[in-house]
């Protein structure tokens, strides 16, 4: 790892968010969390009637539906704002006509999406925050909370994502789409990751979809530092499950997104 | 020294059949491509129609890989040792491309100087007096998306320069300059090469371009390299012909006669024209003195006599006409 160009990637993007973003994008951001929040909070009180399927809680390890939607959401969010940006990322330098020249110079590509990474997470931390302030209007309670076990599942989920946003990266680049793209991914977390219900209700080959896209296990993790309801050993058995298949789409996202890059090159010629 | 042989580049691409179909379709975009470039030699790379020149530089910048062929950069083969040639070479391109425009003209040489590994202290020293060779140290530290064109590019040519190269690809470098910045930067380009020994590789639409500033020239046809030499080279060989302007006081018809037939008897195939008051004289042999011996024998007034000298754009059109025609027969 360059440790010169993961810093002046995190100091650049810095910079150029500071400078094309203004504060309503942040905000559009938590929004998105209300929105989504409030949209769970309308179906549990008005649709369901606060009334749960008898085995909810069997299911979760809690009875408690909002929190539970409410920790989803806020992951997704964090999913959704880390891979957007991290995948983007090539393409959005090659839209802005500065591929080239990046290409041109001799460093590691490693440092550079691990720099993006980690600004984006930063950032995505301090608007989970807040939005987690949001959730706590509306019901979302913490029953038990690990410390350790917290950062395990951050980090991990950290993982996780990167190697998703690289093989989102590497579609992007090949078919020059972000829109298409991104929105089939992001619908698909929603709806078969267990965002705001759990991933037991639906048809066995969507749940084996939700189960190799890391968000879902994440989930769990994350779930369970606040909710509780899953012993130690099945923690450090989806931890593990998480690093595996978050390692599966690091180390098949890289070498990809190098080939890649070169076939984006090529296709700029027209 | 920059050394290519035999480059080759064919493009797999698909050809939409209907909305459900496609098929892919092979395009060779540069077929046989060898070329030397020295350092301190400033050598133009002109094509005549969708002639390869982009592919050529983006397989020379180690952009992309070529399909045959070799190419080293003072004896390092460049496919195998891609990051050893990038650290010698820079690229600048025409327009606006190749910098952010969201950051202060300072931060992009910063973030680029960064990529290369260079050492702080040897960065800012660097920024400076780039920043100060292109004119940009009152601007260093305003956002780009403010900066006009010129300075856009100049801020370009800074920043292609960040790595200290040994070679720098110039691809159409003045497109869309107006003509003072177009004028500096040429003065800065043949600064490069004669002081600082930079090889440069140019492609320019503009052939006064090419011609004022290139020692050497290749000229590329749909991927094949149809010519090289220098300027007076490629003149000679595509204008066989002397051209030459004669007028004297009086020129009427009966001297254009009497000058056809004097000359005529030293070239058969030389011919004379009576155009706008003046003789246009063409011929395969060297003229002058035998015109100026026409004009005493009969006594007239010379108010001009001099050999027309081919612009490279002529030599250029008229090759491309040729080849359009004929089909490439040069060798």
């Amino acid at each position: 790892m360059d440790l010169k160009v993961l810093r002046a990637t995190i100091k650049k993007e810095f910079q150029i968010r500071l400078r094309a973003y203004p504060v309503d994008f942040m905000l559009g951001c938590i929004l998105t969390s209300f929105y989504t929040v409030f949209g769970a909070w309308m179906m549990y009180h008005y649709f369901f009637g606060k009334r749960l399927a008898t085995d909810f809680s069997n299911l979760t390890g809690t009875s408690d539906y909002m929190s539970y939607a409410i920790v989803g959401s806020l992951v997704y969010m964090f999913v959704v704002r880390t891979c957007l940006n991290v995948s983007r990322r090539l393409i959005t330098e090659l839209r802005e006509g500065t591929l080239e020249s990046l290409m041109l110079a001799p460093f590691k590509r490693t440092s550079y999406f691990v720099g993006n990474m980690i600004l984006q997470t930063i950032m995505t931390l301090g608007e989970t925050a807040i939005a987690m302030v949001i959730g706590v209007f509306f019901g979302l309670k913490i029953h038990d909370f690990c410390f350790w076990k917290f950062v395990i599942a951050l980090i991990l989920s950290i993982y996780g994502f990167f190697g998703l946003s690289l093989i989102l990266g590497c579609v992007m680049i090949y078919t020059r789409d972000t829109y298409i793209s991104q929105n089939t991914l992001f619908t698909a977390i929603f709806l078969v990751c267990g965002i705001t219900f759990p991933k037991e209700y639906l048809p066995g080959i969507l749940q084996f979809v939700g189960n190799i896209i890391p968000v879902t296990d994440c989930l769990t993790l994350m779930r369970a530092d606040f909710l509780g309801g899953l012993t130690n050993g099945r923690f450090i058995y989806i931890a593990m499950r998480i690093f595996l298949v978050g390692s599966v789409y690091v180390f098949t996202g890289f070498p990809l997104l190098k080939q890649l890059e070169k076939i984006a090159l090529e296709k700029m010629e027209g | 020294m920059i050394e290519v042989n035999g480059l080759k580049k064919i493009y797999e691409v698909k050809r939409r059949q209907n909305f459900f179909c496609s098929e892919k379709e092979k395009i060779e975009a540069v077929k046989d491509i060898s070329m030397k470039l020295e350092k301190g030699q400033i050598v133009g790379l002109l094509g005549i129609n969708g002639a390869g020149k982009t592919t050529t530089i983006k397989m020379l910048t180690t952009l992309i890989e070529p399909t045959a062929g070799t190419y080293s950069f003072d004896g390092i083969d460049a496919i195998a040792h891609p990051d050893k040639v990038k650290r010698q070479i820079n690229m600048i391109a025409g327009g606006e491309r190749m910098i952010y425009w969201k950051l202060t003209a300072y931060e992009n040489l910063w973030y680029y100087g960064q990529l290369y590994g260079i050492e702080n202290s040897l960065l800012k020293k660097r920024i400076e007096e780039l920043l100060k060779i292109v004119g940009l140290e009152e601007k260093a530290n305003l956002p780009v998306e403010t900066f006009s064109k010129g300075m856009k590019q100049r801020l370009q040519i800074a920043r292609g320069m960040i790595n200290d190269p040994k070679y720098i690809f110039l691809d159409e470098p003045t497109i869309g300059l107006d003509a003072i910045v177009t004028q500096e930067l040429h003065k800065e380009i043949i600064r490069l090469a004669k002081e600082e020994e930079k090889g440069i590789l140019l492609t320019s639409h503009y052939l006064s371009e090419v011609e004022e500033l290139c020692d050497y020239i290749y000229l590329v046809n749909a991927g094949e390299l149809v010519f090289e030499g220098t300027k007076k080279n490629l003149t000679d060989y595509v204008f066989s012909k002397n051209r030459y302007v004669f007028s004297v006081k009086g020129m009427d018809e009966a001297i254009i006669i009497k000058l056809r037939d004097h000359l005529r008897s030293i070239d058969l195939e030389s011919e004379v024209m009576h155009e706008n008051g003046n003789a246009v004289i063409t011929s395969k042999a060297e003229l002058s003195a035998n015109i100026a011996e026409f004009a005493v024998n009969e006594s007239l007034i010379i108010n001009e006599l001099h050999k027309l000298e081919p612009s490279l754009e002529q030599a250029v059109i008229k090759l491309s006409k040729n080849i359009e025609s004929k089909g490439v027969d040069i060798a």
